[in-house]
């Protein structure tokens, strides 16, 4: 019995055991996501009211809307919103709205070249989408742009040179936020020059008790800053076309087996604890074995 | 009482900027526009000092044969990459197809990969933490384990439970400390502002 037990003590200390059971149970967790779950796995928001908002912000938009997409998001952090940026571009385009995109920090210049040749590739009306580029000097850009934001000479239709002066000719912001550009410094820099411009937002989890205040003091119009949020809105407009596949939001099942391991490390690890053992200042590390 | 130029560059751009945002006059809007282009050189030119210094600083290191040396070299190359491919004659800037596949292709899974492996970091610190048997340890494990809980993807009355549950701890408990944290970091920088706009001594240190 002594020696079973000390077998399988060996074999569960196997170097890059756990990490490589790790990863096997999030890639079956993937390869098994949409096979298993049905009604069981949901990661939605019953609570529909944050998709309802930004549905209804895009309704008030007149016929032929030009809508202002600043597209700022942080690289690392972008694959979680990247499936509601996409719903809320096509729901945009969808309602007939024009839209310009423009950055004002390099990781979001990447981003938004890329949704720009996603959505030409997807044959969307060249006259309907304007590129108006990287804008330097990041939040002095930004201050710049309520008077003077305009695309280079030459590429984009002399129709949206005509009226895009500044952000004030926008019948709406909407601001995909990252750590250094979002909502935040919109409603700072923006709402106070221009009061009347609704901001609608969609930003990753991590930035959303940094942004709800805005929401509840009416300084954004929408937003989107949770997965289970996001969830809902995908779930009443629709998911994108390729937002299910390569470009797809995490799915329920990885979600939920990864959830559950991190639980489980936390369980153990507590679990190992002796309370009353004094603080980390009193206590030298313990030697690896 | 003596100031040092820097401060009083900024008592004096400051207060141009805020009589700005308050009072509507074409003089001072022209003037507080030219500060704020004047902003935009300076940042850029920050960036292209970065840039000097990081291409000295590893140059030096691979002319002299120290440090990493691979890293470095990997280092230049990729920084010489991105204008290569943004300003070779004919290149489209950055909407050009290399600049776009380098981000594509490399820099966008790089810098996703680094974030999906805090997962497995997360963990590892999590044991490394447990180590040493602290308390604030534990606290921040089980606060993190109740957080799991919230989010887990369930669906049913369970699931609309967890989401409600979820809700109320970031508006409330997260989204107060959150902000008390902004708070406290506007009251110190206002308290800080006013100190080097009213001239008080050693404000500017």
């Amino acid at each position: 019995m002594t020696e079973r037990t000390s077998r399988r003590r060996g074999f569960l200390s196997v170097p890059g055991l756990w990490p490589f059971l790790l990863v096997s149970a999030l890639a079956l967790g993937i390869v098994l996501d949409g096979v298993i779950g049905g009604d069981q796995l949901q990661s939605a928001n019953p609570e529909a009211a944050r998709a309802a908002e930004m549905a209804a912000a895009l309704d008030a938009l007149p016929d032929g809307a030009l809508v202002l997409v600043a597209m700022d998001p942080d690289l690392g952090t972008y694959p979680e919103i990247r499936g509601t940026v996409r719903a809320v571009l096509d729901d945009l385009l969808g309602r007939g709205a024009r839209l310009a995109l423009v950055s004002f920090t390099a990781e979001g210049r990447a981003v938004a070249a890329a949704e720009l040749q996603r959505l030409r590739a997807a044959g969307v009306d060249p006259g309907r989408l304007f590129d108006l580029g990287f804008v330097a000097g990041a939040e002095a850009g930004l201050v710049l742009s309520v008077t003077d934001l305009r695309p280079a000479a030459g590429t984009a239709p002399a129709s949206f040179a005509a009226v895009a002066g500044g952000i004030a000719a926008f019948d709406l912001a909407l601001v995909v936020g990252g750590v250094d550009i979002g909502p935040r410094t919109w409603a700072e820099q923006v709402t106070p020059r221009l009061p009347d411009l609704p901001i609608a937002a969609v930003v990753p989890t991590f930035l959303h008790p940094e942004v709800a205040p805005y929401l509840r003091t009416g300084q954004l119009v929408a937003l989107l800053g949770t997965f289970r949020d996001d969830a809902a809105y995908l779930l009443a407009v629709g998911a994108p076309s390729g937002v299910r596949d390569a470009t797809s939001s995490p799915g329920e099942l990885p979600m939920l087996l990864g959830l559950l391991i991190a639980l489980a490390f936390i369980g153990r690890a507590v679990a190992s604890h002796r309370p009353g053992l004094g603080t980390a200042a009193a206590r030298e590390p313990e030697e690896p074995a | 009482m003596r100031r040092s130029v820097p401060a009083t560059v900024v008592v004096v751009v400051g207060l141009l900027l805020l009589v700005n945002y308050i009072v509507i006059n074409p003089l001072l809007a022209g003037a507080a526009e030219a500060v704020l282009r004047l902003v935009v050189v300076l940042a850029a030119g920050a960036a292209l000092a970065g840039g000097v210094a990081l291409v000295h600083r590893h140059g030096g290191d691979l002319l002299r044969g120290r440090g990493d040396r691979l890293g470095s070299a990997v280092l230049l190359a990729g920084l010489a990459a991105v204008p290569i491919a943004g300003l070779y004659p004919g290149s489209q800037g950055v909407a050009d197809p290399a600049v776009r596949w380098l981000v594509g292709a490399l820099l966008a899974p790089l810098i996703a990969s680094l974030f999906a492996m805090l997962f497995v970091f997360l963990l590892l610190a999590m044991r490394e933490g447990m180590a040493i048997r602290s308390r604030q340890v534990t606290v921040m494990l089980l606060a993190a384990g109740v957080v799991i809980v919230l989010l887990l993807p369930l669906g049913g009355q369970i699931g609309a439970s967890l989401a409600t549950a979820a809700d109320w701890a970031m508006a409330v408990p997260i989204g107060g400390v959150f902000r008390g944290l902004l708070i406290g970091v506007a009251v110190v920088t206002a308290v800080h502002a006013a100190r080097v706009l009213l001239v008080v001594e050693g404000a500017d240190d």
